[in-house]
């Protein structure tokens, strides 16, 4: 993995513990989520129907889209009640107050 | 709204939510063009495509889980009937889904 | 012969099925369409099918025996037909 790969996406005092956020580093859908300090990044769309997961809540480490309540690991993408299927995760990173998604 | 274009958006929805799953559109097209034209207008009634064979409790936690594809939901059961209960969605080697009996969980042993 | 009762939706084909299984074998029977019923026949409706076990619909009551889903065959034998 190149350094190249690492898209400063938003700062990191911006997200709040608890909270989620959209973003679209070069246009992919994705919502970041801080849990226990960590920030998370998966897909924003839901497996379902596609639904905008940020829209949804937070519980935990636990997101439960708004539209029909399926309910994802936000570490590891996985769908509670069928783990075979999963949102894509992204790997990401805080450095000196600002957060880095890696799409690759 | 068009049916038929909303039909095809859940027909691609579906797709990737039954596959990894085990499970594919029975190869009974007739049964598959009339239960998603239902859900299309069940869709249209309630905001969600709910399934056309199950019963709406008007609870969410219950009603959830007969959303289509609700197959993750009653995994055990249509697993061992190798259908869904309305037959939509049949295990992927299944190629003559008439053989396959409509039981209910207590039938086949679920409670 | 055994009073039948079928609980349907109006939506579901193996409900159009059942309703035509007894049509055809000149079986007399009542249904009621669940999502199209008031609220308290739902609430009945629905109490029967937990207790039975049951996810799905049809529902069908012949005599005493339940039966849950489309089978012509466990219909024709607790009819004795
Ligand atoms: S039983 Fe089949 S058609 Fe009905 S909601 Fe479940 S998966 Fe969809
Ligand atoms: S779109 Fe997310 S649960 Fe249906």
């Amino acid at each position: 993995m190149s350094a190249m790969n690492w898209i400063y996406v938003m700062d990191d005092a911006a997200l709040l513990e608890g909270h989620m956020t959209p973003i679209y580093p070069l246009g992919v859908n994705i919502v970041l989520a801080r849990v226990g300090g960590v920030v998370y990044a998966v897909s924003g769309k839901c497996v379902h129907m596609a639904c905008p997961l940020f829209t949804g809540k937070l519980n935990g480490y636990t997101i439960t889209c708004p539209c029909h309540d399926w309910r994802f690991d936000v570490r590891t993408g996985k769908f509670l009640d069928a783990p075979e299927l999963s949102l894509a995760v992204y790997p990401t990173k805080s450095e000196a107050g600002r957060v880095f998604v890696n799409l690759n | 709204m068009n049916i038929e274009s909303r039909k095809k958006a859940l027909r691609y929805f579906f797709e990737k939510v039954v596959g990894p799953l085990g499970f594919k559109f029975t190869p009974d097209a007739a049964l598959v063009e009339f239960l998603l034209e239902q859900e299309v207008i069940l869709e249209g009634k309630h905001g969600i495509p709910f399934c056309p064979c199950q019963p709406l409790r008007h609870d969410r936690t219950r009603d959830m889980q007969i959303v289509c594809p609700c197959i993750p939901f009653h995994r055990k059961h249509f697993d061992i009937l190798k259908r869904c209960w309305c037959g939509l969605f049949v295990h992927k080697d299944v190629l003559d889904p008439a053989k396959l009996p409509q039981l209910s969980p207590k039938e086949v042993g679920i409670e | 012969m055994k009073k039948t009762i079928v609980y349907t939706l109006s939506t579901c084909p193996w409900c159009r099925k059942t309703e035509n299984f007894f049509t055809e074998h000149n079986i007399p029977f009542a249904y009621i369409d669940y999502d199209l019923a008031d609220e308290a026949t739902q609430k009945r409706i629905s109490k029967e099918v937990d207790a039975a076990g049951a996810t799905g619909f049809p529902f069908v009551k012949i005599g005493e025996e339940v039966i849950v889903g489309y089978q012509p065959e466990r219909y024709s034998s607790a009819l004795g037909i």
